[in-house]
């Protein structure tokens, strides 16, 4: 017994020094933009320790920049996944809006427990693809109101756009103009 | 023959704005750099 604990903490000291390595790398390849390395490098982690969320999750995010929505979404779904997927919400409905299937994405971002503001702006994208744009138009209006970012000209284009079409739905209507 | 031209309105630009919110977790605390920023931090005062 006096033999095994020495070289029990050992092995478990290489294991530590192991995962830290492997996420230093990581952390490169994601600050530099390079997802495919950094997928390997995610995928290296969890082999050590396939528990880790963060390198799951940044094994996601390379999934989605390289426009691979399917895989992305396949591990998300996976069962085995479950606990790691979690906190993913926003991800996987991302994944299953560039899918073409913004009702299944509806139903992900509705099942959130919060609506964040990346999950606005997206709940926002998928009711335009839905058609449903006078929800839309109230969910825009409340999200340039509270929003402060960089992309206010092209998040003003969206907005023009599902008045646009809602124009062109019900000529009639009482639609809002631009100062 | 074709039939007369006419006047439709143009497809609306609309931009995907949502992508911007894919990002890479903070790893500092996994990288060990959380705990080096503390050090520093302790030196500097």
């Amino acid at each position: 017994m006096t033999y095994h604990l020495p070289s029990c903490q050992k092995m478990s000291a290489n294991k530590e020094n192991n995962l830290v390595q492997a996420y230093v790398e990581l952390n490169k390849f994601c600050q530099n933009g390079d997802y495919e390395r950094a997928l390997k490098a995610a995928g290296k982690v969890l082999q050590i320790s396939p528990n880790e969320q963060k390198a799951f999750h940044c094994k996601v995010v390379c999934f989605i920049h390289l426009h691979n929505f399917k895989e992305a979404l396949s591990v998300l779904c996976n069962p085995k996944n479950a606990a790691l997927a979690s906190d993913l919400v926003f991800e996987k409905a991302y994944s299953q809006y560039r899918l073409n299937c913004p009702k299944d994405a509806l139903d992900t971002v509705d099942s959130a427990s919060e609506l964040t503001p990346a999950l606005k702006e997206l709940r926002a994208q998928i009711l335009y693809r839905l058609e449903q744009y006078q929800e839309c138009f109230n969910l825009y209006r409340d999200i340039v109101k509270n929003t402060d970012d960089d992309y206010e000209d092209e998040r003003k284009a969206n907005l023009s756009a599902v008045v646009a079409n809602l124009a062109a739905i019900n000529q009639s209507a009482d639609l809002p103009t631009f100062e | 023959l074709p039939p007369p031209m006419e006047a439709v309105p143009c497809k609306p630009l609309f931009f995907d704005l949502a992508c911007n919110f894919i990002e890479f977790p903070n790893l500092d605390d996994k990288t060990g750099a959380a705990n080096n920023k503390k050090q520093g931090a302790g030196l500097t005062g």
